[in-house]
């Protein structure tokens, strides 16, 4: 085992030393590591607790000067109200942005929680983690959250040390891992990232998602609220190149897509979308499997 | 080992599960293997099923619509809610052309594994699909025209094209009716009686036929022969409980060639008592 990290928290340097090791491996889990040639050799996690301000004098965004965005870099739309009037009540222009802060707070507090595992899992002498879970938890207040990631340390039999000391890391463990690699690719780390679309409604859009889109008290035909659309799709796709440029080459697998919208006003909006995935290299040339034989289950 | 398919070929030699563990952890202190990323939501078994047709992912694609619903239209009325059946089928042609155009612009032949998640709003219906983009291996991009959409997993793909089928496209069929009520005096008179309610019935039938005679219509104008795995949701509308949804899915297929291709199963007996699958993102707690 390595020296005790000076920054963790002194039970984790008690528990690493103990001379016993935990795991978050179900039993069948770990015998299937074993097989791989995986020791567990502990449970390792980090954890990190973010707040992010960004209204406000003290915001590094000095958003509190406009509601509109822009201005940040990122994804951008806008659009014109095609009635020509001009009305205090009436929104004759709106806006899809990035929100950049939210995603550059979500990265930085998920980066702290993912690279103090990896911490630990050094301290251990780890080669990679497996069976990775991360989660993040609003507490209390708004604009708080949890990140905790955890998994299981491992050390690879008869292996060196993983390239500059930083374990690899992956959501498998067990069988799926050893398909994996079976199949032909190396998990080299988890890929996480989130994007935030901030909607300020225009008029059209206020209007169709409150079906008031009448004309003289008759009800005109529906129309696609094509603001929202865009600002949904344009959340899945940032998220999606977000992850693909920590790629460096390598492929994302096994993703899964979280998303979720908060309602902030009438027609406006701020739709998250986290993308989760494992980051995994290929090692060999792909040999094709002949067609699986089908079979049926008599019990 | 060629592409074609070669069913119940002879098993491979047993992998040292071991050495390859050691030789994947060698790759990661040398250069990346492949230029070209792709991203995908299909697990190993499905990407394995795949490249055993000669097919690979090639990128995690979504399509997403809003249609609004005008006021008015969920209030108490006879017959069908034209304005919602006709919101609903623009949602899912909106989000298809969506999911279309991304799959093609990645160089995919067709999404596989699609997510439909529908909700249907006082005032919007919104339709979101989230599947991965797949191709022959080495296959040449094509329009967003020629690219089908299928919520079929990769695995039931697999067996679609081993059987000599193929999937062309998603058939979507809906139909919205108001529950027709009785009059005071007819509802008085069968409160105590065992007697069938025709009203319900002829609107509930009506309704029910029309979403899948929809679907069906679907399927014909991508000239498909057949729908499969169809899924069919009812019920009442949350925030008005006298409106009524019914809507249909399913994939739409066709022979790929002359004729079908029969499979033959092997009967097998499992020794193993079942276990529950470890699935780390249940640890997740949402």
């Amino acid at each position: 085992m390595a020296d005790p990290a000076p920054d963790l928290p002194e039970a984790a340097n008690r528990r690493f030393a103990s001379g016993a090791f935990t795991s978050g491996l179900t039993v069948p889990d770990f015998a299937a590591c074993l097989q791989m040639g995986l020791e567990p050799v502990g449970y390792v996690q980090g954890f990190c607790v973010m707040q992010w301000g960004w209204y406000g004098v003290n915001s590094p965004y000095r958003r509190g000067l406009s509601p509109y965005g822009g201005g940040q870099g990122g994804y951008m739309e806008s659009w014109q109200c095609p009635h020509g009037f001009v009305s205090a009540e009436h929104r004759s222009w709106g806006q899809n942005y990035q929100q950049s802060w939210v995603e550059e707070a979500w990265g930085q507090g998920f980066g702290s929680a993912y690279s103090r595992m990896l911490e630990e899992a050094e301290a251990l002498g780890a080669h990679g983690v497996v069976g990775v879970v991360d989660t993040s938890d609003r507490l209390g207040d708004l604009g708080v959250l949890e990140f905790h990631v955890r998994g299981t340390a491992v050390k690879v039999d008869d292996a060196p040390g993983p390239p500059g000391g930083q374990p690899w890391t992956t959501y498998l463990a067990g069988q799926r891992l050893a398909k994996l690699v079976e199949a032909g690719y190396m998990p080299v780390s988890v890929a996480a990232s989130v994007s935030s679309v901030r909607v300020w409604a225009y008029c059209m859009t206020e209007y169709l998602l409150e079906g008031t889109n009448s004309s003289w008290g008759v009800a005109q035909a529906g129309a696609e609220i094509t603001q929202v659309a865009s600002a949904q799709m344009a959340a899945r796709q940032i998220a999606r190149e977000r992850v693909r440029s920590q790629m460096a080459g390598d492929s994302l697998h096994g993703a899964e897509m979280a998303v979720s919208d908060r309602e902030l006003g009438a027609g406006d909006q701020e739709i998250q979308c986290v993308l989760r995935g494992n980051r995994v290299r290929r090692f060999k040339d792909f040999d094709p499997m002949p067609v699986p034989h089908p079979t049926v289950k008599l019990s | 080992m060629t592409s074609e398919n070669r069913l119940g070929a002879a098993a491979r030699e047993p992998v040292d599960i071991k050495a390859e563990m050691r030789r994947a952890v060698d790759a990661l202190h040398s250069q990346t293997h492949k230029k070209d990323s792709m991203t995908s939501d299909l697990s190993i078994d499905e990407e394995l099923n795949l490249h055993a047709i000669g097919w690979e992912p090639v990128e995690l694609v979504c399509g997403v619509s809003l249609y609004s619903v005008p006021m008015g239209v969920w209030n108490w009325g006879q017959g069908e809610i034209t304005w919602a059946s006709a919101a609903y089928a623009h949602a899912f042609e909106g989000a298809i052309a969506r999911i279309h155009r991304e799959c093609s612009k990645a160089g995919g032949h067709g999404v596989v594994g699609v997510q439909v998640e529908r909700s249907i709003h006082r005032h919007h219906i919104d339709v979101t699909l989230l599947g991965t983009a797949v191709r022959p291996v080495g296959a040449k991009r094509v329009d967003a025209a020629q690219v089908f959409v299928s919520d079929l997993s990769a695995r039931d793909f697999t067996l679609l094209q081993v059987s000599g089928w193929q999937p062309l496209g998603l058939a979507v069929g809906a139909s919205f009716v108001y529950a027709p009520r009785r009059s005071l005096g007819t509802a008085m008179q069968q409160k105590s009686q065992n007697v069938e309610l025709t009203n319900f019935t002829e609107a509930m039938y009506t309704a029910r036929e029309s979403a899948m005679e929809r679907m069906q219509s679907s399927a014909l104008g991508m000239a498909g022969t057949g729908v499969v795995e169809v899924k069919v949701t009812e019920g009442p509308m949350d925030f008005a409980r006298h409106a009524v949804g019914f809507a249909a899915w399913g994939t739409v297929v066709r022979l790929a060639g002359d004729s079908h291709r029969t499979l033959q199963p092997s009967m097998v007996v499992p020794l193993d008592d079942a276990v529950p699958a470890f699935e780390a993102t249940a640890l997740r707690g949402k």
